[in-house]
């Protein structure tokens, strides 16, 4: 049994990067009641499995429990489940025990077979849940083993399973909900995602479409810690001066998303508070590794050298970054920097590479970036644009509005016309598997996978491909680092940096947590009168 | 005139079958994958396949336009590729938020827009007239960014006097319509002051002082009801625009209304919530323009319908 072997997975999680609390200091007792309106940019698409992104997954997080949860400060720590699992001697089996004694919000009993009832519906490619392939595309088959024991059986050993297990998007829904409500149809689960029972601190109230979700206490929740918020409240406010003016005439306690610009002014305003949490997205500029002139390390070596991504941090960002010293963030199983501090910057260091590799006289490429999709991306894109002009490069910027960029970032090796091109990956497992495997294994070029920069490194392939079977934690951490260092070397990407965060919160805001997989999570938190 | 009325209507049909077309056609050209978007950037080409499939996507253009034809006649607008909701619902759910906006808007351009192109007009190349142009400059020139969120850090952020987003009461109401109304107000305070001077130096109103009859009287009855054909046909464009869906003022206001839908259908490539938005945008345009010609007839007895 490789129980002894998870936890100290789970220990070695807890070496993420420091994340700052949102609880202020010498904090009096907890007072239970009031509503808590959180404000972001958008609204909810579905509340069930067919979820696919952020602003998803932390409404579900209130609602629907996973069996094991992700702590912000990134260890893994059971949920519904009682304890950590056990793996069976060939790594093919995990067996979990579950709490007993749970109900979901509409009275029915929360044990294996629910558990079974939930992943069997995702693995059934009829049902084409997006995540399946993702999150379970490694488990066969899931067995009851008796009321409150559940076993997964694997195609073979699949270590990033644990983590996986995390997921928002595998959180348990009431079977008897989804049948009462008709049922979760594809492309989005309805009609049941717009009324998700789970048996999480809140249950679903109400959903006015692009203006709020509603969701209320529920008094019977099963945890030692109970919810202590009346109600939890987001409303969509699209525009960022708008919802900042929300947080400041006093109409929504948090707001999300803070733009740079504005934080230096909240900041003097008494009745606030920022925070910045890092968050597991990674920002990047990825070369055609297999088009000219990026097929020659030396000249994506050189343009890694030719951008200061500190100072980019610093005055576009606002600070509000995290220069990446790994393909990966911190904050994530199976991290570690590859070069401390990032990337160097030396622009002739760049140009003398640029010159062995027979572009002495420069070069004209273009860039490709997105607008408004991650925090100042333009204008990181421009910055990028003028530091490479130091070092003889001429890029011309050249955008597209969302749909159509990721549609032309993403055609087969033979047809692109993409040279280098901006983009973000969130690696929202938690696990290393899903940041470095996704993005850097050749079996994943575009338009199959997410390796849109046709990187191959057949070294790296044999790793990546090893680690997702190698239960000792130091042996695998050993086997990323080994990985990432071969990536990092062969630059198939500019780094540049993982984003912060930048919440606004009212003081009055207590024990609110914001995670650094994105979401914003009122479990515990309460308003201070 | 009812026969007028009617005649219009039926001339509108073949004008919502060409919109349809247009923006059908329109929609799926502009590069971008709603499979690929609805499965989310990380999903394998499978999965964005499949979607694609139960979407009919695959299908060829004409046949999914057919299929389309044929269940807008049958009142059924399909479900948004997005979010599964029926679009019908979304549209009913959100164009009444519009309306209400719009119309809180109309009457903020014609309450202070008329009387204040009234007053320029009668005090003309005085201050007065000078002071209320220079506004109404102002009004038409200001971005509605700007104008929005100035007015929610004056009344929701410094006096905390009124709610800066959300759409239930009439308090949300305020600064929306009046943000909304500022350029309306405007446009229309200009054409009311021009139209008013053009029939002021007209002989009837000569005749209507020579008369002795008040000034009041002169003004109001005798040279405002004929200055308002123009204004009224101002108003109505005005009022089809913003029934379109103020798109600025709703994201400024977090308002869910029509406008918003249609762009965040646009970026997401919701195609059945953009052919039923248009469709119905396109509709209410119509449904506008007989309005005002109608309104001509009623305000000006030498205007018939054949």
């Amino acid at each position: 049994m490789k129980t002894a072997a998870l936890v100290v997975i789970t220990a070695a999680l807890a070496l993420a990067l420091g994340v700052p609390g949102t609880s202020g200091p010498a904090t009096p007792a907890p007072q239970p009641g009031g509503t808590l309106v959180i404000g972001r940019g958008v609204d909810s698409v579905t509340l069930s499995p067919y979820a696919t992104a952020s602003p998803d997954a932390e409404v579900i997080a209130h609602v629907a429990e996973t069996l094991y949860q992700l702590t912000p400060e990134g260890r893994i720590e059971p949920l519904l489940a009682e304890r950590m699992p056990q793996l069976s001697a060939d790594g093919r089996a995990m067996t979990i025990p579950l709490r007993r004694g749970i109900r979901f919000h509409d009275g029915t009993p929360f044990d294996a077979a629910a558990v079974k009832w939930n992943f069997d519906f995702i693995m059934n490619p009829e049902n084409r849940a997006p995540f399946r392939a993702i999150l379970l595309g490694e488990v066969s088959s899931v067995d009851v083993l008796d009321t409150y024991t559940v076993r997964l059986n694997l195609r073979r050993p699949f270590v990033p399973l644990l983590a996986h297990l995390t997921h928002d998007f595998l959180a348990i829904h009431s079977p008897t909900a989804v049948q009462r409500a008709g049922g979760m149809r594809p492309p989005t689960g309805e009609p049941y995602g717009r009324q998700p029972v789970g048996t999480g601190p809140f249950r679903f109230r109400e959903w006015v479409r692009g203006d709020r979700i509603v969701l209320e206490r529920n008094p019977d929740y099963w945890g030692p810690r109970k919810p202590l918020l009346d109600q939890v409240v987001w409303r969509a406010i699209p525009d960022d001066g708008a919802r900042v003016l929300a947080l400041e005439g006093g109409q929504v306690h948090v707001a999300v998303r803070v733009p740079p610009r504005d934080t230096t002014r909240l900041a003097l305003n008494r009745a606030l508070r920022i925070d910045r949490t890092s968050s597991v997205r990674t920002i990047y500029i990825a070369f055609n590794n297999q088009k000219a002139p990026f097929t020659d390390p030396r000249v994506r070596q050189a343009f890694n050298y030719a951008v200061n991504k500190r100072a980019i941090v610093q005055t576009v960002l606002g600070g509000a970054g995290r220069v990446s010293d790994a393909p990966i963030s911190p904050g994530i199983v199976g991290y570690s920097p590859v070069q401390p501090g990032g990337w160097p910057y030396d622009v002739n260091r760049a140009k003398q590479l640029l010159a062995e590799a027979g572009h002495a006289g420069g070069l004209n490429v273009t860039l490709l970036h997105p607008t408004g999709r991650y925090v100042q991306d333009a204008a990181v894109a421009a910055a990028v644009q003028a530091q490479l002009r130091a070092a003889g490069i001429n890029a011309r910027l050249q955008t597209m509005e969302w749909a159509a960029y990721l549609a032309f970032t993403n055609q087969p090796v033979d047809r692109t016309p993409v040279e280098m091109f901006m983009l973000g990956w969130g690696t929202v497992t938690g696990d290393a598997d899903y940041g470095l495997f996704s993005l850097f294994h050749s079996s994943q070029w575009a338009p199959a996978g997410f390796n849109r920069f046709f990187y191959r490194n057949p070294e790296v392939d044999r790793l990546l491909d090893a680690a997702r079977a190698i239960t000792d934690p130091a042996r695998r951490a050993a086997t990323y680092k080994q990985a990432m260092e071969l990536i990092w070397r062969d630059a198939p990407w500019l780094f540049l940096h993982s984003e912060s965060q930048v919440t606004g919160l009212r003081r009055e805001v207590q024990d609110l947590v914001v995670h650094p997989t994105e979401r914003v999570l009122a479990h515990r938190a309460w308003l201070r009168r | 005139m009812w026969r007028y009325i009617l005649k219009r209507v039926v001339l509108a049909l073949p004008v919502l079958v060409g919109v349809s077309v247009v923006v059908f056609v329109a929609i799926r050209l502009i590069p971008g994958d709603p499979a690929q978007l609805m499965a989310g950037q990380a999903a394998t080409q499978e999965v964005v396949q499949q979607i694609r499939q139960s979407l009919g996507l695959d299908q060829p253009l004409p046949v999914q336009y057919l299929y389309f034809l044929r269940n807008v006649v049958r009142g059924d607008l399909g479900r948004s590729l997005f979010n599964g909701a029926p679009v019908a619902e979304e549209l009913a759910q959100r164009f009444p938020r519009t309306v209400r906006l719009a119309l809180a808007s109309m009457a903020v351009a014609s309450l202070i827009g008329i009387p204040a192109g009234i007053l320029a007009a009668t005090r003309r190349s005085t201050w007065v007239d000078t002071a209320v142009m220079l506004v109404a400059l102002a009004g038409v020139s200001v971005p509605v960014f700007w104008l929005g969120l100035n007015l929610i850090l004056l009344f929701s952020v410094r006096l905390q006097w009124l709610p800066s987003f959300g759409y239930e009461t009439w308090r949300h109401l305020v600064l929306p319509s009046l943000t909304l109304g500022a350029a309306s107000t405007a446009i229309v305070a200009r054409m009311t002051r021009s139209a008013m001077l053009e029939v002021l130096g007209q002989d009837y109103v000569r005749t209507a002082r020579a008369k002795g009859l008040a000034e009041r009287v002169v003004v109001n009855r005798h040279a405002l009801r004929n200055a308002l054909i123009p204004v009224v046909t101002v108003l109505g464009l005005q009022l089809g625009t913003l029934l379109s869906g103020a798109v600025l003022t709703e994201t400024v206001f977090a308002w869910p209304g029509i406008g918003r839908l249609l762009v965040e259908a646009v970026l997401a490539r919701d195609y059945p919530i953009i052919q039923g938005a248009t469709l119905l945008i396109a509709a209410t345009f119509v449904v506008l323009n007989v309005a005002v010609d109608v309104l001509y007839g009623l305000l000006d007895p030498r205007i018939r319908y054949e």
